[in-house]
């Protein structure tokens, strides 16, 4: 295995191998010993000092956790609703925004992705301070529109610049070529523009998923505790000390965007297999 | 060229993104000075801006985060840099590397802070470990690592939460200008260590700036790990601004406008900086053409 590793400068070959090793081992332990132990605690049945491993571990201390709190399902069916809704928007409305976005040159274009950088860049607590009075002026405090509308604030950021880079290096003149053969409009999106894009429109997806599934100032500022998504009740649970139903709730939430994540990963291997 | 249409609708698409954005800071500054929201008197006034700005307890919460900020962005780049150097081959080994270094990507910020909580805390994994192996007697011998006033906690839980970002940044720019400029310099004659200091690592902290100003960005105004991890003294500016617009004092409402005014500023400067490194790094990299 060792002649198909190509030598990073700095690092011998062979001499490095031990290096290179130990380092894989550190580097696992790092990124996977507090993902471990959230599954750990989570099925602990009580992670009271010293044990390692809990009062009661197993799968039935999970089981219990399950059933003792409706609320760990409750929030994540809030936290899947509030992140497909998300996911949907920000990239049925990513997509004609980066698209208006790149038709911009010269200076405009660098205004326009400013202007597309600010939701991204506003810290979500500040961003809620100061929209909370308009959200509850609109009537959409407190519910779940509110929340995925709020959401939707920087997750529009994240698909229109994403957007933005996509059309950059579109071929345009595919839809000019199905125009002059008699599609009208309507039919250019959808018979080639849309079909072209489903890969960015997944990713889209994902992405405006997956910064909904991972909000907090946002969903309390603007869902005023009644909207209790996955990561709100994780949060109020570890401020009750409440480490396996915590921990239970960390598990539920970083199991979806690793899935995604494994399968954005999965296609995209698959579209390099079969592309020539 | 762009069709004034074309030109129209972009414009539009800018303003439809900034909106939300112009709004918030707009009603928080009317706020700020007095004029809505709680506490409001009518009367446009700088008095509850520069009470805030000259508390002591702000500038505290203010510079404890930009410190955990700029800690945790130095420590994540060292150590992504470390990690593209290391294993950027096209081996197994490299591959595993890369892959088992980008794992917690996904992960949300709160899920890195509990599982900070569990591993560093007084009663959490290394306490238990070190308690079984001896070397303390039970929590209140562990050395505080959360909640603790240098943020050791909050750092280590921000870097394994950016170290993923950071990696994927410099293993692209590696890929992207990194092995030709090498190639070209090995050609000539350079030896391993020149390559390295002088086309590796120019190349990468080029490449990882941007993205590295972004994470100090996100980091200082992350509000999620700083509840769960930071201390009560100082307290960090994220959730000093929550604690004042939750309070039940109107005044004490008020005051979070100034404060979240303070977090778009650093945010905007932190913009500002991304902007200026940008065009520096343009500069630096027509120069070398």
């Amino acid at each position: 295995m060792s002649a198909r590793v190509r030598s990073a400068p700095g690092v011998r070959p062979g001499a490095g191998s031990t290096f290179r090793w130990s380092v894989l081992v550190v580097l696992g332990v790092w990124a996977l010993a507090p993902l471990v132990l959230l599954v750990v605690v989570s099925a602990s049945g009580g992670w009271r000092f010293p044990s390692l491993l809990g009062a009661d571990p197993g799968l039935g201390a999970w089981r219990a956790v399950g059933a003792a709190s409706g609320s760990l399902w409750a929030a994540l069916g809030t936290s899947t609703l509030v992140g497909v809704g998300t996911g949907v928007a920000a990239a049925a409305l990513g997509l004609p925004l980066g698209r208006a976005l790149s038709n911009l040159r010269g200076a405009w274009r660098i205004v326009g992705a400013g202007c597309a950088f600010m939701p991204v860049a506003a810290p979500p607590l500040a961003l809620g301070v100061g929209l909370q009075y308009s959200f509850l002026r609109m009537d959409l405090g407190g519910g779940v529109a509110g929340v995925i509308l709020a959401h939707l604030i920087p997750a529009l950021g994240y698909t229109s610049l994403f957007f933005l880079g996509v059309f950059a290096v579109f071929d345009r003149e595919i839809e000019s070529e199905a125009r002059r053969l008699g599609a009208d409009a309507w039919q250019v999106l959808t018979r080639v523009t849309l079909p072209l894009l489903r890969r960015p429109l997944a990713e889209a997806f994902v992405l405006g998923f997956l910064v909904s599934w991972a909000q907090v100032p946002l969903t309390l500022l603007v869902g005023q505790g009644q909207v209790r998504t996955l990561t709100v009740q994780v949060l109020s649970w570890v401020q009750a000390g409440q480490d396996p139903l915590a921990a239970a709730g960390a598990v539920l939430l970083v199991v979806p965007p690793l899935l995604l994540m494994g399968g954005a990963s999965l296609a995209f291997q698959r579209a390099q297999v079969v592309a020539p | 060229m762009t069709r004034p249409s074309e030109k129209s609708f972009g414009i539009a698409a800018a303003l439809v993104l900034a909106a939300p954005v112009v709004v918030g800071t707009g009603y928080a500054t009317a706020a700020a000075l007095g004029l809505a929201g709680a506490g409001a008197t009518g009367q446009a006034s700088l008095d509850r801006a520069v009470a805030v700005l000259t508390d002591p307890v702000v500038w505290g919460g203010t510079l404890w985060i930009l410190w955990v900020a700029a800690a945790s962005t130095v420590l994540s780049a060292a150590i992504a840099i470390a990690i593209a150097v290391t294993f950027r081959g096209a081996g197994r080994l490299d591959a595993l590397g890369r892959t088992l270094a980008v794992l917690p990507l996904p992960v949300p910020h709160l899920v890195a802070a509990v599982g900070g909580l569990l591993v560093l805390g007084q009663s959490g994994l290394i306490a238990r470990v070190a308690f079984h192996l001896g070397f303390i007697d039970g929590p209140a011998a562990m050395p505080a690592l959360v909640y603790d006033p240098a943020g050791i906690g909050l750092v280590l839980a921000l870097t394994w939460k950016e170290v993923p970002f950071l990696t994927l940044v410099a293993v692209s720019v590696l890929a992207t200008r990194g092995d030709a400029l090498e190639r070209t310099a090995r050609g000539l004659g350079a030896g391993r260590r020149d390559v390295f200091w002088r086309v590796t690592w120019p190349v990468l902290w080029r490449g990882l700036m941007p993205a590295a100003v972004a994470v100090f960005t996100f980091v200082a105004g992350s509000y999620e790990a700083a509840v769960i991890l930071a201390p009560s003294d100082p307290l960090a500016l994220p959730v000093l601004t929550w604690e004042r617009f939750v309070d039940a004092g109107l005044g004490q409402r008020a005051d979070a406008y100034v404060l979240a005014l303070l977090g778009f500023g650093i945010a905007l400067a932190a913009v500002a900086v991304h902007e200026w490194v940008r065009a520096r790094i343009g500069l630096l990299d027509g120069g070398s053409a």
